[in-house]
């Protein structure tokens, strides 16, 4: 059993959102595969859905794209609704889907020609912006080969930015790290994180904890078709009351250091095990000095210290009963 | 219209960049219709070399000798003398002649009311139509033979007198055979083999087309750029409007580079240009209405795959693509009139026959674009939700 947490809009965010999806809802047949989901999205931010395989971060971001019928709900990018209309929102989203799509046998440029046509770039204009993109994805030397000759990372970049190259306001990727080599991985995190610099608003899904805490600004956490919680990484890590621990090596008397800890203010437990001191708080980072402070004024040399925060993984896993990766 | 503009330009800038679809729209058919056309190339000018040996070296035999050499069958026969049976059944079973004719000793006085000797054709199995003509021709001279005798015995018998019966043979052998059958053709052109296989083959490999229509959709589904074209701001029907616009002028190039080259390299006749263009953009039509047909029927590439594959070879069986239709069974000319490629064959046979343009196009161009109709308007209510779901 699951229950939805709403927490206070994005702090510091005065701006309007680029993307508001309100109460969407997907059935196929009986199965409801997304349920009343809404989402907000600000310009420069990075949005994560997270959550395992099947959750409804693909339906929910196909909705958002216009590739799926809506049961309900509405998708407003920009002020303008995604509805196949005239005014069609759809010309401000870059969509980057999970796959490779792209057109194997056409070179590099003439898939990001074709796809800038499609968002009506044309002339000196399309030209001068798919030279743009194939300088930011790295693909410059490579811009006349056909795809089919590009490696899977190349591949992958070439097909990021497909997405980039009308200038969109915002970019939705859905899970475009799966399958990708690590340094492929990095690369692509990199350039996402640098979207966001430039003030472009990001959708992204992902099954991965590390990526939506590596990148991502806010993280909504989906579940069987429900947001069931959403915030920046620290609010959902509250909001569980999941705490850090800090990992103390010390020689000498352990356990007067471990009541020394127990004193201090924000120290919620200490205890003795394995030969070193755990302390649990609810803010390791600012804690540290005065752990320091208290190990010299209890006599104790230390050797180590490690700080383990809670991790998504665990926020989820609190939140559902299930871990992330099942 | 400009996105539909832009995925016809990509699709066909895709097809042209496939090597097998343009083997197959292309080079396929010029190579298989030069084939059929060398194959078939004998209907259109037959001439045989025929041994005759004289074992009679009488009148008769002289006379069925000139006519063998008389100047209307000079183009269809070269005659030849031979000594004896022996060489002539040798030059039969080499090939260097298509048949002989044996005359036998006797057969002049036999024509006198001798005994009955009879005249003797040798044949071969590899030239039968050589055998048919040669036969053909004994029997035209034994037949004139008779008449002439039976004039004479009929006149002997009614009164005239014994010493005129070599004047009487003489005036009988200036008659030809009252009732005889010529052969005049209705059309001002001869059909020809390339002609016909022409068009025939080029529509058939043009068929090959759907294949790679309905392929190519569900393959851009499959990787993703369906979708992707799908999310930018175009509506929903300038995917198919764009594949449909490629796969026509896909077809339209297919077929009209076989008139061209056809016209050009073998002087194949496939009538005034405009008319035959009527017929090449009515069978373009049918081709995209036909990929989207079986667009809308498949689900994944492979299923396309195997319809196209039914509906090409279904077509082409029945619209005699393979057999000249004029030499077809009845039953097989009347199911052909149920195909749109049966009815552009027709037109364009009419056309290469020299029939009147508007003739020859107006009723298969109307089959066609109805054939046409009812194949999209079928599509369509089977498609509706093939691009968006």
């Amino acid at each position: 059993m699951t229950t939805s947490t709403s927490l206070p809009g994005p702090p510091g965010r005065s701006a309007e959102a680029v993307l508001t999806c309100s109460h969407l809802t997907r059935r196929f047949g009986d199965r409801v595969a997304v349920d009343d989901v809404s989402l907000q999205v600000y310009p420069g931010e990075t949005y994560g859905l997270l959550g395992p395989n099947g959750a409804g971060k693909t339906t929910t971001i196909r909705m958002v794209c216009g590739l799926l019928r809506r049961d309900v709900g509405s998708v407003v990018v920009a002020g303008r609704e995604v509805d196949g209309g005239s005014g069609d929102a759809r010309a401000l989203i870059g969509y980057v889907p999970q796959d490779i799509a792209l057109y194997p046998d056409l070179t590099a440029r003439e898939n990001l020609r074709f796809f800038g046509r499609l968002y009506r770039l044309r002339g000196r204009e399309l030209d001068a912006r798919v030279d743009e993109v194939l300088d930011l994805i790295d693909l410059r030397e490579r811009a006349d080969d056909r795809v089919e000759s590009f490696s899977g990372g190349m591949r992958r970049r070439l097909n990021i930015g497909a997405g980039l190259v009308h200038r969109p306001t915002l970019l939705v990727l859905d899970e475009p790290t799966v399958g990708v080599d690590p340094q492929s991985r990095h690369a692509i995190l990199d350039a996402v994180r640098g979207f966001g610099e430039a003030g472009i608003a990001v959708l992204y899904t992902t099954h991965y904890m590390e990526v939506a805490e590596r990148l991502c600004d806010r993280v909504g956490i989906i579940d069987r078709g429900r947001i069931v919680a959403e915030g920046t990484r620290r609010e959902l890590v509250d909001l569980v009351r999941e705490r850090d621990r800090v990992e103390l090596s010390v020689s000498g008397d352990l356990a007067s250091f471990a009541v020394a800890c127990r004193a201090l203010p924000g120290v919620e437990d200490a205890s003795v095990a394995d030969g070193q001191v755990d302390v649990l708080t609810r803010d390791a980072r600012r804690l540290l000095p005065a752990l320091l402070e208290a190990a010299e004024s209890s006599g104790t040399v230390l050797k180590s210290v490690q700080v383990v925060e809670p991790d998504l993984e665990a926020v989820f896993l609190h939140l559902t009963g299930t871990a992330l990766r099942e | 219209m400009r996105a539909a503009f832009l995925i016809a330009a990509k699709d066909l800038r895709q097809r042209f960049r496939d090597r097998s679809a343009l083997v197959l729209g292309f080079v396929a058919p010029l190579v298989i219709a030069t084939l059929m056309s060398f194959a078939f190339k004998g209907t259109d000018s037959f001439h045989t070399t025929l041994d005759i040996v004289d074992l009679d070296r009488g009148q008769l035999s002289a006379a069925f000798v000139g006519t063998l050499h008389s100047p209307q069958i000079a183009d269809l026969v070269t005659v030849r003398q031979v000594g004896s049976v022996s060489a002539a059944r040798t030059d039969v079973d080499k090939g260097t002649a298509g048949a002989a004719v044996v005359v036998p000793a006797g057969f002049t006085q036999a024509a006198r009311g001798g005994p009955a000797v009879p005249v003797t054709v040798l044949a071969s199995v590899d030239h039968t139509v050589d055998a048919q003509l040669a036969d053909s021709l004994a029997q035209a001279f034994t037949a004139q033979l008779n008449a002439d005798r039976l004039s004479v015995v009929t006149a002997l018998a009614a009164g005239a007198r014994q010493d005129r019966v070599t004047e009487l043979g003489v005036a009988a052998g200036r008659l030809s055979l009252p009732e005889q059958v010529t052969q005049a053709d209705s059309s001002a052109r001869a059909l020809t083999a390339i002609g016909y296989y022409g068009p025939a083959m080029g529509i058939f490999f043009m068929f090959f087309a759907i294949g790679f229509g309905a392929r190519g959709f569900f393959t851009e589904r499959r990787e993703g750029t369906l979708d992707r074209i799908s999310a930018a701001p175009v509506p929903p029907w300038a995917v198919l409007a764009g594949k449909s616009l490629a796969t026509f002028v896909f077809g339209l190039a297919s077929l009209t580079t076989m008139a061209v080259v056809t016209t050009v390299a073998f002087h194949a006749y496939w009538g005034p240009p405009a008319a035959a263009a009527v017929l090449i953009v009515a069978m373009s039509l049918v081709l995209v209405a036909l990929t989207a047909l079986v667009t809308s029927l498949a689900r994944t590439d492979r299923q396309a795959d195997g319809l196209a594959s039914i509906v090409t070879f279904g077509l082409v069986l029945l619209g005699g693509n393979f057999v000249v239709l004029a030499t077809a069974p009845q039953i097989m000319r009347t199911l052909a009139l149920g195909t749109p490629n049966g009815w552009a064959l027709r037109g364009f046979t009419d056309l290469s026959t020299g029939a009147s343009a508007f003739q020859a196009t107006a009723q298969p161009a109307a089959a066609i674009l109805a054939f046409t109709a009812v194949t999209a308007l079928v599509a369509l209510l089977l498609a509706r939700q093939a691009v968006r779901r």
